[in-house]
């Protein structure tokens, strides 16, 4: 895993299934936070796809690939101080080429991300 | 067009910075250049920069151009952008280590803050991903 214990650590996790929800914590003394930005730390987009992929690949137990996302939408500004800790939670129905993905990512004040994709197994 | 140096248009810093320069622009259109270096923020063990990372040289790359929009216009910050959504992202294949990576972007009108913002990477002339985005741009921090 890319991110794990470098960006955030799954601190507990329950799965059902196609279902999971895991709990993690982001790291604030994680190194990204030099760049994203400098004087104001803020948690990239982006990092939390790359969470949403490896914890969908936990519940899976297959190493995945994002071929596309239909939407993703981001609907607050996240950060090690505003939600030091989350709960994403994941449905993946198998598809075609691996899974077809939808999660969220919230914890108990605010929802920050919204996820549909697909996922191929390598 | 004016050069300047990426610093001057992208407020992303070292470990994160996903585009080296701004190499074209033409109205709100442009094409930027990146080069996968070893030790890339989201570049696996087997070499390959993973998906977020072609997600985030979009982004970077439609807010080197929304920098340059902005200096042009005489502004002495370099504004903050923030991606709000992403749709229809494609992946073909991921640039390996040593691979550059040519971005072309093409920015909508701005309504309310939010940019529309098109995104293609090619490397070789192979297209990679693709995907639209909704940006915030902001002038303050």
């Amino acid at each position: 895993m890319l991110l794990e214990d470098k960006y955030y650590k799954v601190t507990d996790g329950k799965t059902d299934g196609p279902n999971g929800i895991f709990r993690i914590q982001l790291l604030p003394d994680s190194d990204v936070y030099r760049g994203h930005f400098p004087g104001n730390p803020v948690c990239p987009g982006v990092c939390n796809i790359e969470m949403i992929k490896e914890c969908t690949a936990r519940l899976t137990g297959k190493k995945l690939f994002i071929s596309s996302i239909k939407q993703c939408r981001l609907t607050a500004i996240a950060s090690p101080s505003v939600c030091p800790e989350l709960d994403i939670r994941i449905n993946a129905q198998p598809s075609d080429e691996g899974f077809s993905v939808s999660a969220k990512i919230s914890d108990a004040e605010k929802v920050y991300m919204e996820y549909k994709g697909e996922m191929r197994v390598l | 067009m004016n050069y300047y140096c990426i610093e001057n248009l992208i407020p992303q810093r070292a470990p994160i910075q996903m585009v080296d320069q701004l190499l074209e622009v033409e109205g709100r259109t442009a094409v930027t250049t990146f080069e996968i270096r070893s030790g890339n923020y989201f570049a696996d063990e087997e070499g390959f920069m993973t998906e977020p990372g072609l997600i985030e040289n979009i982004a970077q790359s439609a807010s080197a151009l929304a920098g340059y929009l902005s200096r042009e216009a005489g502004e002495k910050e370099t504004p903050v952008g923030y991606i709000g959504e992403i749709k229809n992202f494609h992946c073909y294949r991921c640039p390996h280590i040593g691979e550059k990576v040519q971005t072309s972007i093409t920015l909508g009108e701005e309504v309310g803050g939010i940019t529309l913002v098109n995104g293609e990477v090619h490397a070789s002339g192979e297209l990679l991903a693709t995907t639209r985005m909704k940006i915030f741009i902001s002038q303050n921090r």
